[in-house]
């Protein structure tokens, strides 16, 4: 059995690349599963999927514990969560980034693929949707699959509910990605503490999970705690306003699904907390001016 | 043809196979996706069906009552929230006798609000008169719903029946299903045609006011239909098996049970996991083996006697909690073995969509064999819960 993890980021396609794996197996013959781990669903939250691989049919319907690959679709990750987590000894790990495979710290050396998907991606997608362009460094790291199997599934779930020319250049981006995937091994330096979590007993939980304003080993709880929830970290892009030429008609503000848009009233101005921008873009989609310009955040 | 598909897919293509006539819907999470397909099939003319989008729950199973006494074959599905909106209907349909079919994604009930796995949704209707099944992977989901039609629509029950999957575990899982062949469902499952329906032609009245005088008669009728489908689901089961080469084993299955010392009855994906656990064991030399409760409503005393008849210990997973202390399937099993002296053991797990690990399904496996060697253990146990010591 041969089992993947992908990190992703809501968005970016982490179940839609698990579940094209699994098929591209099963075009080979075997047997496989997919599953995403489902967070409440909100674009740019960490996303975990998994994929499982065998010759025979598959019982297990339990996550992924110590997977022989980590997939990771964006490398934002890689300093909030030890993607190496559990795997496998012999393991390998794919990342979409721009650093070389010999610069990247995952806290262990292991074999590491290095591609930049998010260039692939918004180059002949338009769009920076990295999942199949992962799944060609994948093929190429690690041999599970073929680059043919890959792109017939691609033509499969894509053409299914996309359309072929969007299957078409899924595929291209699959081969493009495989083309230029670096393979070395990472540095093991750095040392990731395990998150921290407010765990309480049953005991200790307040009469129905009902909080006030706490503090814990693990942080703040009850209102207020989401402070410490900084997004930033998820943003791709950010946006930029246009001050001549916004209009001050609040729009922006009122959609903003992280309420990050601040209105000054004594200024009659408006300001961006870039820590709570998740780089949804939501923003310079409904500015009826065009006011909002989103550009790239990481580089 | 193996496709590779979530369960929410694999049971949307069921629908279709089964050609029902009347899809009233409404989407809730982890149910949508069934609701989604549907909606495309009908849209892109691969299915002839009326599809109805409603304001509510409470209405959708209104409109599937309304459809079904008409004579029209229903299909539907919800979760969690949305059946319990449904509540009222659910204990109207059974009675009328009206042979709809619904899948429940299984979904916890809140408080507090969640998405995931817990069967507390279904659990709460189990008294409504609607059959349960509980599948354990997509392809079964798929079996079901063509056999729940046959099944619900037999002159011998006309009950409702309820296939439950776990919510998300294979709700949003892709894995290899293999999608019978239109001509085959037709010819397995032939058009649904009731005695007695709403047709202007032939006036009937339905749902009637009942007084004390009827009640008591109408309860026992129900009752002898629930009964009377332990048979039909048997014969089914079997039918199904000639024609499509899956066996189900009927209202339980059994794994690995002919000389096993030790038993765990589990319901959904948690059997599936455990065939696994179940080889490891015995491997290691452990005499264990496995029953899948499928349906709890009928609820298989008979087959469950028989099958633990052999085995010096019972343990009993539950995914949801009933307030007398343990969950649902532990108290009726305890009933169903009444008079045999084994010992039944209780492992909740997996509430609120906690991963029910193969780890966890060990320990369920040797708190059952201590209790088999005459130890002493919690009847009861909560695993993998902070606070408890199991
Ligand atoms: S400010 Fe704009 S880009 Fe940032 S989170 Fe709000 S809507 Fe999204
Ligand atoms: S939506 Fe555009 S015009 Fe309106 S306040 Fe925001 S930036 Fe200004």
């Amino acid at each position: 059995m041969f089992e993947v993890r992908f990190h992703g980021r809501g968005g970016q396609g982490a179940v839609m690349a698990a579940q094209t794996l699994a098929e591209a197996a099963v075009i080979e013959g075997n047997y496989a599963v997919a599953f995403p781990f489902f967070g409440a669903e909100r674009r740019g939250a960490p996303v975990l999927a998994f994929t499982r691989i065998d010759s025979k049919k598959i019982y297990s319907k339990t996550q992924i514990y110590s997977p022989d690959c980590v997939v990771v679709l964006d490398d934002s990750l890689l300093d909030t969560i030890d993607v190496v987590a559990g795997l496998k000894p012999g393991g390998s790990v794919v990342i979409n980034s721009r650093d070389k495979p010999e610069d990247i710290d995952l806290g262990i050396s292991v074999k590491t693929a290095v591609v930049d998907a998010t260039s692939v991606a918004l180059e002949i997608l338009k769009a920076p949707i990295t999942n199949t362009a992962i799944l060609g460094a994948f093929a190429r790291a690690t041999g599970i699959i073929k680059l043919e199997s890959l792109e017939e599934a691609i033509k499969r779930r894509f053409g299914e509910k996309l359309g072929e020319k969007i299957a078409e250049r899924n595929s291209l981006a699959a081969r493009t990605a495989y083309g230029k995937t670096v393979i070395g091994t990472s540095k093991g330096i750095k040392k990731l503490e395990p998150k921290k979590q407010w765990l309480p007993t049953y005991q200790e939980l307040p009469a129905g999970g009902s909080l006030i304003e706490g503090k814990t080993d693990a942080g703040l709880i009850g209102p207020g705690s989401f402070i410490e929830n900084k997004v930033s970290g998820w943003a791709t892009f950010r946006p930029l306003r246009d001050r001549e030429k916004c209009t001050m008609c609040l729009l922006c503000w009122f959609y903003c699904p992280e309420g990050t848009i601040v209105r000054i009233s004594d200024r009659g101005d408006l300001m961006t907390n870039y820590d709570y921008c998740k780089g949804c873009g939501v923003c310079a989609n409904e500015c009826p001016v065009d006011a909002i310009k989103m550009v790239r955040a990481r580089v | 043809m193996k496709k590779v598909i979530t369960g929410d897919h694999a049971v949307a293509l069921g629908a279709k196979l089964c050609r029902v006539d009347v899809v009233p819907a409404y989407p809730i999470t982890p149910q949508t996706l069934i609701i989604e397909h549907i909606a495309d099939f009908v849209n892109d003319g691969e299915m002839d069906a009326k599809f109805l989008t409603m304001e509510s729950e409470h209405s959708v199973m209104s409109a599937a009552a309304a459809a079904s006494a008409a004579g029209a074959r229903v299909f539907t599905a919800t979760s969690s929230q949305g059946l319990a909106f449904m509540y009222e209907m659910l204990y109207a349909t059974a009675p009328l006798r009206l042979p709809i079919v619904m899948v429940n994604a299984n979904r916890t009930l809140g408080g507090p609000p969640g998405i995931w796995c817990e069967h507390n949704d279904s659990m709460g209707v189990r008294d409504s008169g609607w059959l349960q099944v509980y599948v354990e992977d997509n392809q079964e989901a798929l079996d079901m719903v063509i056999q729940s039609f046959r099944i619900a629509e037999d002159k011998r029950v006309l009950l409702p029946v309820m296939p439950c999957l776990d919510g998300f575990v294979l709700t949003h899982t892709v894995e290899p299903v293999d999608v019978p062949q239109q001509e085959d469902v037709d010819s397995f499952l032939p058009a649904f045609a009731p005695d007695i329906m709403l047709d202007p032609a032939r006036p009937a009245m339905m749902g009637i006011f009942m007084p004390a005088e009827y009640i008591m008669e109408l309860r026992r009728q129900t009752m002898g239909a629930v009964e009377s489908a332990k048979k039909v689901i048997r014969e089914i089961n079997d039918e199904f098996a000639r024609v499509f080469g899956r066996n189900y084993g009927g209202m339980i299955d059994t794994y690995m049970m002919e000389d096993a010392e030790v038993a765990l009855v589990t319901m959904g994906t948690v059997t599936s996991t455990s065939r696994e656990v179940v080889e490891e064991l015995r491997k290691a030399g452990k005499k264990v083996g496995l029953v899948k409760l499928r349906f709890f409503r009928p609820f298989p005393s008979e087959d469950l006697r028989k099958a633990l008849s052999g085995v010096s210990a019972v343990g009993v997973f539950d995914r949801s909690i009933s307030y007398h202390g343990g969950g649902p399937a532990f108290n009726e099993i305890q009933s169903a073995l009444y008079g045999m002296t084994v010992p039944v053991i209780n492992h909740l797990a997996g509430i609120g969509g906690r991963d029910v690990t193969r780890e966890q399904i060990i320990k369920m496996f040797e708190i059952t064999i201590k209790a088999g060697n005459g130890e002493k253990v919690n009847p009861i146990n909560w695993h993998n819960t902070r606070g408890e010591t199991v």
